[in-house]
């Protein structure tokens, strides 16, 4: 069986910069993570997959056709995109409604889809609003609603869950598994480990334009279990949320930000501290969290001295 | 083995393409321009005109001898047209300077080329968003005036050799709007600010005119009215509707060979700007 999504020796560069460097590999169906650190290539291995960007050689085929240049494929393929991509004078609805039109359905086909799909990612509630007045997780999730409203066979997302609280993050990562299990094929790239292996066990792991390994996510875990793992967590209360982190054996360090809204935890056991932080997140009013890269940067210079 | 493996899945894209896949796009950007009140104060004045001009044919229609002073003939289908290409320019400029201007700032474009679109769509899509709208103050008003003095004048429009007007009235229409069209988009898309695309569309046709009168009045070089594009577009219409021009005159196949060029290197700059992704060298 042909995989919906190939990389046959594909380059791209810009100038002489080269994004992605003699790239085979075959995506199968279910959900596969990118995971890289920034500028690593991840977003230019979606955009030859999107057929944003034609690759400077080799091909890479999308459900049998050349990926670039074939648009009539983009109607089984969904792109959530890393960078803010909106009509901020449009209603969350308006905006989905507007894109379902482009894609080709008929006008009461669009509103029931865009609703859907806003029902989906908890958005439905927010749906009249303009998305100019949205913050950065609802951004994010009106980003995604717009990727899966036309109910895709493939689905590239570009660093979905950034810059969501916990809550939401968390009912991301479930709408993502639960679209693998239906034999959807799902790409999703990141920079955090932990986002990736809570979504899938299949990883491609992708550095300096290279894939360097392609498999299971539990080899690379057992790298990434030598490092501490950062996280930074934006909160209306910061202190109440350290006073209710700093118990867990597993964090390391605590640090807060300049700003006082910021506080930046350090924790040798990353899934333990995941599971435990949804009840104090939301007592502490977490709104945004991220996860610098500098640790798996350490395991891809790791990967890559070995 | 894996779920996926055991289930069957197509994976081959179905369907083609469906047909007028720009319009979609044409009728959401014309649905936010025509919600601005002030812009349809703009298109209302921009018929004001053709009201002046149907009051002209109606004194005609009722004192014939009017006729020997304001002829209903080629002339005032040329003039009134030549005069809506100022309305045009307005009109381009408040309706179409974001129209790609905004899409690459805010990332939109990339939204737009991940459907099932091409980048001729886009590009047919917001086209027709100033052509509409360029159109519904030249076509539409002209042919309503034919139809209004072809109703109280017949008798100036039963002979043979105005037969034209009706074709001149569609042909003048068509390059007023597509040239503006062409270069208001062409601005938008050299820029990630709707407003710096529209002082820069109003800078690129102010400053041309002012080339052209410095070189034509002062240099005397006749040659250089063709630098203007509201000199072309005139040139263009009295050379459609017959009308005499005024002091030294270009050769009349050059108007149209520029505006034709102009229209070459608009669609050149759009190829070149409109990509999903915008590649620093």
């Amino acid at each position: 069986m042909t995989a919906p999504l190939e990389y046959a020796r594909a380059s791209r560069w810009y100038g002489p910069v080269i994004a992605l460097n003699d790239v085979s590999v075959a995506v199968p169906p279910g959900v596969t993570g990118l995971l890289g650190p920034n500028g690593a290539g991840k977003s230019t291995f979606l955009k030859l997959a999107a057929g944003l960007l034609a690759p400077s050689q080799g091909e890479v085929r999308l459900l049998g056709r050349p990926a670039w240049g074939s648009p009539e494929a983009f109607h089984r393929v969904g792109l959530c995109p890393e960078v803010d991509a909106f009509w901020e004078h449009l209603t969350g609805l308006e905006f989905l409604t507007a894109l379902l039109r482009l894609t080709g359905f008929g006008e009461k086909e669009c509103r029931e889809r865009a609703e859907n799909a806003l029902h989906q990612v908890a958005l439905h509630d927010a749906k009249d609003r303009k998305v100019g007045g949205y913050s950065k997780g609802m951004r994010q999730r009106v980003k995604l609603a717009q990727s899966i409203a036309h109910d895709p066979d493939v689905l590239l997302l570009d660093e979905p869950v950034s810059g969501m609280d916990p809550v939401n993050r968390r009912r991301v990562i479930d709408l993502v598994k639960k679209m693998g299990r239906e034999g959807k094929t799902v790409v999703v790239s990141s920079h955090i480990l932990h986002e990736v292996e809570a979504m899938t066990r299949r990883v491609l792991l992708i550095h300096n334009g290279r894939i360097l390994a392609e498999g299971d996510v539990r080899e690379i875990r057992d790298l990434m279990d030598e490092h501490p793992h950062t996280v930074s967590l934006r909160a209306r209360d910061p202190r109440h949320l350290a006073r209710a982190v700093v118990a867990s054996p597993h964090v390391l360090s605590l640090s807060f930000g300049a700003d006082g809204e910021w506080l930046t935890v350090q924790t040798a056991r990353p899934d333990e501290f995941y599971s435990a932080l949804p009840e104090a997140a939301v007592e502490a009013g977490v709104t945004e969290m991220y996860s610098p890269d500098e640790d798996l940067e350490s395991v891809f210079r790791y990967l890559v001295a070995r | 083995m894996p779920i996926y493996d055991q289930s069957y899945r197509r994976y081959e894209a179905r369907g083609g393409l469906r047909q007028a896949r720009f319009w979609p796009i044409t009728r959401e950007a014309l649905r936010i321009v025509l919600a601005k009140r002030l812009f349809l104060v703009l298109l209302l004045a921009s018929w004001l005109p053709l009201v002046v001009r149907m009051v002209q044919v109606y004194a005609v229609a009722r004192f014939p001898e009017a006729g020997r002073l304001l002829p209903v003939d080629g002339r005032l289908f040329g003039e009134f047209l030549n005069q809506q290409i100022l309305f045009t320019v307005f009109l381009s400029v408040f309706g179409g300077a974001g129209l790609v201007a905004n899409d690459l700032r805010t990332g939109a474009i990339l939204v737009y080329l991940s459907r099932p679109l091409t980048r001729r769509d886009y590009v047919l899509g917001k086209l027709g968003v100033l052509l509409s709208l360029n159109l519904s103050v030249t076509l539409v008003p002209g042919l309503l005036l034919y139809l209004v003095a072809l109703a109280l004048v017949p008798g100036q429009f039963a002979e043979w050799k105005l037969l034209w007007i009706g074709p001149a009235i569609v042909l003048h229409a068509f390059v007023i709007a597509l040239s503006v069209s062409l270069l208001v988009l062409a601005v938008s898309a050299l820029s990630r600010s709707a407003r710096v695309a529209g002082l820069g569309f109003v800078g690129l046709f102010i400053g041309l005119e002012i080339v052209r009168g410095v070189l034509v009045t002062m240099a005397d070089r006749p040659e250089a009215h063709v630098l203007s594009l509201l000199n072309n577009l005139r040139m263009v219409g009295n050379l459609l509707f017959g009308i005499a021009a005024r002091g030294a005159a270009v050769p009349a196949a050059l108007p149209p060979i520029v505006l034709a060029l102009g229209a070459l290197a608009c669609l050149a700059v759009l190829r070149a700007r409109v990509r999903a992704v915008e590649i620093v060298k």
